[in-house]
C-alpha cells in the first residue's frame, strides 16, 4: 500500500477523496448534528445519510457502521441476503473488530446507491486515506480490484461477501470506528488512547475507572481523523468471529413476516402475467386476445413485441386470461435447434480443434513429450446439460412509472444494476429511479440478471399505474439464463509407476471463474487446457458455482478414471497428486478419514471421493451410495472444507448442506433440453427437485487453514458432489457415468 | 464486476433494440378497462340457465378449477402434470398417449365409469395405491357428481 | 360473497369461486406469508390448513373453503405472540436459508405433528416430501420436527382443527 501514496490534499479530477474530504464532510445540511464520515466531497452525505439514518439520534461513523443514542451499532451491509447468512457473517466481522456488544448489533442493507458502488469508493477507502495492513493486500491493484468486484457494484455472488467485503471493508471499518471512538474518549478524558480499552460497546479506562457507552462518544468520534492503519485483531483475540451466531434473518422467516420481492405492496397496484416468445430472439407476429378481453378482472392486454402481458385486478385472473391468448411467433434462427444437434455442434467444434486447436487457457510443461513418454494413456469425454436455477420464488418485479419518476420493488443480487436497468427501460435518469430491494427467495445467480426488472418497468410504463408482474413457474423454467450445456474431452498420461505426467483438456465455453477448468493444485508435470466457443441462442447466466459446476464433474471424474487406469485407489492417487501441498492434503485426508475410507461396505454400496478448490476455499467430499435399489440412493456425504477461517461455523455448515442438495439435484435430475429451439421443461414435474426423502446425511468438518486469506462459502460445497457420487457409483457397479444427469442412465 | 455490468447493459440493449432511450413500448395495447372502473357484466355471469342438466355441467365446470392446475379437458389440449381428460368417461385407465402414467394406474385394469371416477376422485390413493395423483381429491360428493357431469359433457362434444 | 374463516376470524371475499385459495389469501386478504411456488401442487410453498389438514392452496379453489377454517402461517402462533413449537424448533435448528419455502414447510410440519405427535423418519418423509426446499435444508427440517415433537405444547397453541 505504501507505494500508492499519491493523494493530494485537493480533490483531483478522478474524484479521489482527500483525507479532509473523507472525514470532514459529515454535517447534514440544515441540521446541527454531524452524522457521518466516509463520504465523498461534493458532500453527498446530504443524500446518503437520510437513506441510512433515521435522523437526529444516529451517528454515521463511516459508510459501513452507525451508532445511535441507545448504543445500538448498525452494520451497513452492501450485499443482499438470499439465505447465505451474509448479513450475520459480515456483521460479526465488523462487530468483532469494533468490540461491539453482539446483542446490540443491528443490520441494514445498504441502499442501491452509487456511494456503495463506485470503484473509487473501494480505492479511496483503501488508499490514500486508509492503509489496510499489507497482509490483506497481495497487491494494491489486485486488492482494490477484488474489493471493487464485491462492493464495487454492490453485487452479491462469486462467494465474495465474506472474503472480500468482510475481510477488507467490514473489519477495517469496525476497527477504524473503534479507534475513532477511543480517540474521542481519550481526548475528552485527557488520558492516553493506549490506556483505553473497549468491550461490549463500552469504552473503559481502568486507571480512572471511567466507562461510557460508544454512543456517548459517537458524535465526537465522527470528528476524529480516520486512522491511517486501523489495527485488526489476530485470531486469538476474536470474540465474535468464529462463533456460530444465530442468523438475524431467521425469526421473520418462520412467521411469514419476511418480505420477499413478490410480497411488495403498493397502493393501487395491479397484477401482470407474462409469456415471452418461446424461442429466444423471435418476436410476436400476432396475438388473438378476443377471449381474454371478455374475462373477469382483465384491465389491459399488451403485445410488447417480445412478450405478451395481461394486466388484471388479480394475478390469477391475469394468468387465466393469458392462457386464453393465442400467439403466433416469427421464424427465428434458433427454431431448428435441439439438444442432440447442439451436442453434435459441440463435437464438430471440438473435432476441428483437435489436439492443438482452440483457445489456450493454460499450458505448463511439454504435453506432447508427456504423452510420448507415457506408459498408459487415458481418454474420456464428458457431457453436462443446460440447467435452470429454479429459485423457489419465481421471477417477479413490481414497478411504478409516473411523473418522470420510477419506483421498482424486487429481490436482486445487484441492486444497483437493477436500478440502472429500470432507468434504462423507463427512459429515465438513474437519479429518478428508486429501487427497493427485498429478501431473495433464492438467488443462485439467477437474480443477478435484470430481465424481469426490465419487463415489469416496460409494463408499468405502458399502464401508468403500479403493476406487480409475476412469472408463472412455467415461464421461470423456460425463460431462464441457463448454466450452459457443455462437453469436455480429456487425454491423460501415466508413467510406468502409475503417476500422472500429462493432462490435456479441451472443453466448450468459458464463462467464470476463469480458473474453473484448471488444476494447478495437482502436481502433474505437463498440462494444457483449451476451450472452444460454440454459439447457441440460449441465454447463459451464472449458476451456483458457475463454471466449477461442470468442471468439478469433468476434472474429478477424469482423475478417478486415471486412478483406475493406474490401478490405484482414488484417494491414494489424489494424495500423490497433492504431495507437497499440506493444506490441500489435510482437507482430502480429513474427508477420507471421516468416511472410514477403505473400510468394508454392504454389497452394491460404493464410496467416491472428489476434491475441488474453488472461490478461495478447499473442499473434499466423500459420497456413500447405495445401488441396490431402482435408483441410486446417496446415503451420506462427508465434507471437509477449509475456507481459511470460518466466520460463522453453523452458517458455513449450512452452506455446505445447501450446496450438496443443489448440486445433487442437478446430478440426479437436472436437465433442460431444447426441441425446435424451445425449452421443453416447464415445472417441477418435468424439472424435478431433490426432496426430503432423497437428502443424504451430511457431516461437515471445518478447517481454519489460513486466517489471512478467506474463501467463500456459498458455492464451494457444490462442485465436488456430482463426481463424488458418480465415482461412488463406479466403485459400486463398475459403471462409469460420463454424462449427467443420472436419470438418463439405467444403472441400478 | 465489469462483466456483470456489461451483461446487464447487453440485456437492455438486446431488448431495447437500437433505442438509446427507453426499452420499446407496446406493439399493441388493448385497454379493456381503467383500474377502479366497474367491470362490464360478462355474458357468462349474466346468463341464466333453467336446464338442470346444463346447470350441473356448469357447476362442474366451475368446480373443475380444483383440477385445472394439472388437467386439461379440451379435445387435443396438451397433457400437463396430469393427462388430458377429453373423452375420459367410459375409457380405460392409462390410455392417453404421451402421458407417463404410474405403473399402478396403467396396470389397474379400471374403466373410467362414473362410479369409478367418483371413488377415485374422492380418494385417489385409496382407489389406486401408487398413483401419482397426489392432489385434487374432492371430498364433497355433490361436487364430484358435477365434475363428472362436466367430464361427460366433454366426452359428448 | 364467499364467507370464510381465516385464522379464527370471519372474512368475506367477493371473488370468482374458482380462484385458488392462495391468491385470495395473498391478494384479497393481504396475508402474503403463504407463497406461490409452482401453481400445480408440486412444491408445497403454498401449504395452508383447511380444517386442520394440509392442502396446496395454489390448486384448491376458494369455493372449497366456504364454511371451513383456513389456517395460514400468520395464524399458528398464540394470540400473545408466543411462537408455535414448530416455529421455535425452526429457529433453534436455524432451518431457513432463503426462507421462501418455509411457510409451507412449517404448515406441513405442524399438520404432521398434530396428526402424529411422534413421527418416525419414514413418516416425516411421507408428510414432507411434497415440500421442496431449494436451499436443501432437509436435514435441519427433520431435526427441527423431531425437536418440536419432544416439546410439550399447550393445547391452546394447536392449530384450529
Amino acid at each position: 500500500m505504501s507505494k500508492n501514496k499519491t493523494a493530494t490534499d485537493k480533490p483531483g479530477k478522478t474524484g479521489k477523496w482527500t483525507r479532509r474530504a473523507f472525514i470532514g464532510a459529515g454535517v447534514v445540511a440544515g441540521s446541527a448534528l454531524v452524522v457521518g464520515v466516509a463520504v465523498r466531497q461534493g458532500n453527498p452525505i446530504d443524500r446518503l445519510s437520510p437513506l441510512l439514518t433515521n435522523g437526529e439520534n444516529e451517528q454515521l461513523l463511516n459508510a459501513w457502521v452507525k451508532v445511535d443514542t441507545d448504543n445500538i451499532v448498525t452494520a451497513v451491509i452492501p450485499h443482499v441476503e438470499m439465505g447465505q447468512g451474509v448479513y450475520t457473517a459480515l456483521a460479526q466481522m465488523l462487530a468483532d473488530e469494533m468490540d461491539a456488544d453482539w446483542n446490540k448489533v443491528r443490520i441494514l442493507e445498504a441502499p442501491a446507491d452509487m456511494q456503495y458502488v463506485s470503484d473509487s469508493i473501494a480505492r479511496d477507502f483503501l488508499a490514500p486515506d486508509l492503509d489496510v495492513p499489507a497482509i490483506f493486500e497481495p497487491t494494491v491493484t489486485g486488492g482494490i480490484l477484488e474489493l471493487a468486484q464485491a462492493m464495487g457494484l454492490q453485487f452479491t455472488g462469486g462467494s465474495y461477501s465474506v472474503r472480500a467485503t468482510g475481510q477488507r471493508a467490514m473489519r477495517t471499518a469496525g476497527a477504524a470506528a473503534r479507534e475513532m471512538l477511543v480517540a474521542a474518549a481519550a481526548s475528552e478524558w485527557q488520558v492516553p488512547a493506549g490506556e483505553i480499552t473497549t468491550a461490549d460497546s463500552m469504552i473503559l479506562h481502568a486507571g480512572s475507572g471511567k466507562s461510557e457507552p460508544f454512543s456517548k462518544f459517537a458524535l465526537a468520534a465522527a470528528e476524529q481523523s480516520l486512522p491511517a492503519k486501523p489495527m485488526l485483531k489476530s485470531p486469538e483475540n476474536y470474540t465474535i468471529m468464529g462463533q456460530p451466531k444465530a442468523r438475524h434473518d431467521i425469526p421473520e422467516k418462520v412467521d411469514g413476516s419476511a418480505v420477499f420481492g413478490i410480497d411488495a405492496q403498493v397502493p393501487g397496484m395491479k397484477y401482470a402475467a407474462v409469456r415471452a416468445t418461446p424461442v429466444v430472439g423471435a418476436t410476436i407476429e400476432s396475438m388473438d386476445a378476443s377471449t381474454a378481453k371478455t374475462m373477469p378482472g382483465v384491465l389491459q392486454i399488451l403485445n410488447m413485441g417480445d412478450f405478451v402481458a395481461v394486466v388484471a385486478d388479480g394475478y390469477w385472473q391475469a394468468q387465466q386470461a393469458l392462457n386464453s391468448i393465442d400467439t403466433k411467433y416469427s421464424k427465428s434462427e434458433g427454431d431448428s435447434l435441439d439438444q442432440d444437434a447442439l451436442f453434435a455442434r459441440y463435437a464438430t467444434h471440438l473435432d476441428e480443434a483437435g489436439d492443438d486447436g482452440g483457445d489456450m487457457e493454460t499450458e505448463t510443461g511439454d504435453v506432447g513429450k508427456g504423452f510420448a513418454d507415457a506408459a498408459t494413456k487415458v481418454e474420456a469425454e464428458y457431457k453436462v446439460p443446460f440447467l435452470a436455477h429454479a429459485t423457489m420464488e419465481p421471477m417477479n418485479c413490481t414497478a411504478w412509472v409516473r411523473d418522470g419518476k420510477c419506483d421498482v420493488w424486487s429481490g436482486h443480487q445487484a441492486p444497483v444494476n437493477a436500478r440502472q436497468a429500470a432507468a434504462d427501460a423507463a427512459g429515465l435518469p438513474f437519479e429518478d429511479v428508486t429501487y427497493h430491494n427485498a429478501y431473495l427467495g433464492g438467488g443462485f445467480g439467477r437474480r443477478s440478471e435484470s430481465d424481469a426488472i426490465i419487463m415489469a418497468t416496460r409494463i408499468a410504463k405502458a399502464t401508468g399505474y403500479p403493476v406487480k408482474m409475476i412469472w408463472s413457474r412455467e415461464e421461470d423454467t423456460a425463460q431462464d439464463h441457463y448454466r450452459p450445456s457443455a462437453t469436455s474431452r480429456f487425454r491423460g498420461g501415466l508413467d510406468k509407476d502409475g503417476k500422472a505426467v500429462s493432462w490435456d483438456n479441451i472443453h466448450t465455453h468459458l464463462f467464470d471463474p476463469k480458473d474453473a477448468p484448471t488444476v494447478p493444485y495437482y502436481n502433474i508435470a505437463s498440462h494444457k487446457i483449451r476451450k472452444v466457443d460454440v454459439p447457441t441462442q440460449l441465454r447463459f447466466g451464472p449458476w451456483r458455482s458457475v463454471d466449477h459446476s461442470q468442471h468439478g464433474f469433468f476434472i474429478e471424474s477424469f482423475v478417478d478414471e486415471m486412478a483406475h487406469a493406474a490401478g490405484k485407489d482414488g484417494y491414494a492417487f489424489r494424495r500423490e497428486l497433492l504431495a507437497g501441498s499440506p493444506r490441500h492434503l489435510k482437507v482430502l485426508d480429513t474427508a477420507a478419514k471421516m468416511s472410514g475410507w477403505g473400510s468394508a461396505l454392504p454389497e452394491k454400496h460404493g464410496r467416491g471421493i472428489a476434491f475441488v478448490p474453488s472461490f478461495g476455499s478447499i473442499v473434499a467430499q466423500v459420497a456413500e451410495v447405495d445401488m441396490s435399489g431402482a435408483k441410486p440412493k446417496v446415503k451420506k456425504v462427508y465434507v471437509a472444507a477449509d475456507p481459511g477461517f470460518v466466520i460463522n461455523p453453523d452458517g458455513f455448515t449450512a452452506q455446505m448442506e445447501s450446496a450438496i442438495a443443489y448440486g445433487l439435484t442437478a446430478a440426479l435430475y437436472g436437465e433442460i433440453t431444447l426441441k425446435d429451439g424451445k425449452v421443453q421443461q416447464s415445472n417441477f414435474h418435468d424439472y424435478p427437485m431433490l426432496r426430503i426423502n432423497e437428502m443424504p446425511e451430511v457431516e461437515v468438518a471445518l478447517i481454519n487453514g489460513d486466517h489471512k486469506h478467506l474463501g467463500g462459502g456459498g458455492e464451494p460445497g457444490l462442485p465436488p458432489i456430482a463426481p463424488a457420487v458418480t465415482n461412488a457409483i463406479f466403485a459400486a457397479t463398475g459403471k462409469r457415468i460420463r454424462e449427467l444427469p443420472l436419470s438418463k442412465h439405467s444403472i441400478a | 464486476m465489469t462483466t456483470v455490468r456489461t451483461f446487464a447493459c447487453l440485456t437492455v440493449f438486446l431488448l431495447a433494440g437500437c433505442s438509446a432511450d427507453a426499452a420499446p413500448g407496446p406493439v399493441e395495447q388493448i385497454i379493456v378497462r381503467e383500474p377502479g372502473a366497474a367491470p362490464v357484466a360478462t355474458a357468462a355471469s349474466a346468463a341464466t340457465n333453467n336446464d338442470p342438466a346444463s346447470a350441473l355441467i356448469a357447476e362442474g365446470k366451475a368446480a373443475f378449477a380444483n383440477c385445472a392446475a394439472c388437467h386439461t379437458v379440451e379435445k387435443g389440449a396438451a397433457n400437463g402434470v396430469g393427462p388430458n381428460l377429453f373423452g375420459i368417461v367410459g375409457r380405460a385407465a392409462g390410455a392417453v398417449t404421451g402421458f407417463a402414467y404410474s405403473d399402478a394406474l396403467k396396470s389397474s385394469g379400471i374403466t373410467w365409469t362414473a362410479a369409478n371416477l367418483d371413488s377415485y376422485i374422492a380418494d385417489p390413493a385409496a382407489k389406486i395405491p401408487g398413483t401419482t395423483m397426489v392432489a385434487g381429491a374432492i371430498a364433497d360428493s355433490a361436487k364430484r357428481e358435477a365434475v363428472i357431469a362436466y367430464l361427460e359433457s366433454a366426452t359428448a362434444n | 360473497m364467499i364467507k370464510l374463516n381465516v385464522n379464527g376470524q370471519s372474512r368475506e371475499v367477493d371473488v370468482d369461486p374458482a380462484t385458488p385459495i392462495l391468491w385470495v389469501v395473498r391478494e384479497n386478504l393481504e396475508m402474503p406469508g403463504t407463497k406461490f411456488g409452482c401453481g400445480i401442487a408440486q412444491c408445497g410453498a403454498c401449504t395452508v390448513h383447511l380444517d386442520g389438514k394440509p392442502i396446496r392452496s395454489c390448486s384448491t379453489p376458494i369455493s372449497a373453503a366456504e364454511g371451513k377454517s383456513i389456517t395460514t402461517i400468520e395464524g399458528i402462533a398464540s394470540e400473545d405472540g408466543t411462537l408455535h413449537k414448530v416455529q421455535q424448533a425452526w429457529i433453534e435448528a436455524q432451518v431457513p436459508q432463503c426462507g421462501y419455502c418455509q411457510s409451507g414447510q412449517i404448515m406441513s410440519a405442524t399438520a404432521l405433528l398434530q396428526k402424529n405427535p411422534q413421527p418416525t423418519d419414514a413418516q416425516i418423509d411421507a408428510a414432507m416430501a411434497g415440500n421442496v426446499c431449494r436451499c436443501g435444508m432437509y436435514n435441519r427440517i427433520r431435526q427441527a420436527i423431531k425437536a418440536a415433537a419432544a416439546i410439550e405444547q399447550p393445547a391452546a397453541q394447536e392449530t384450529v382443527a
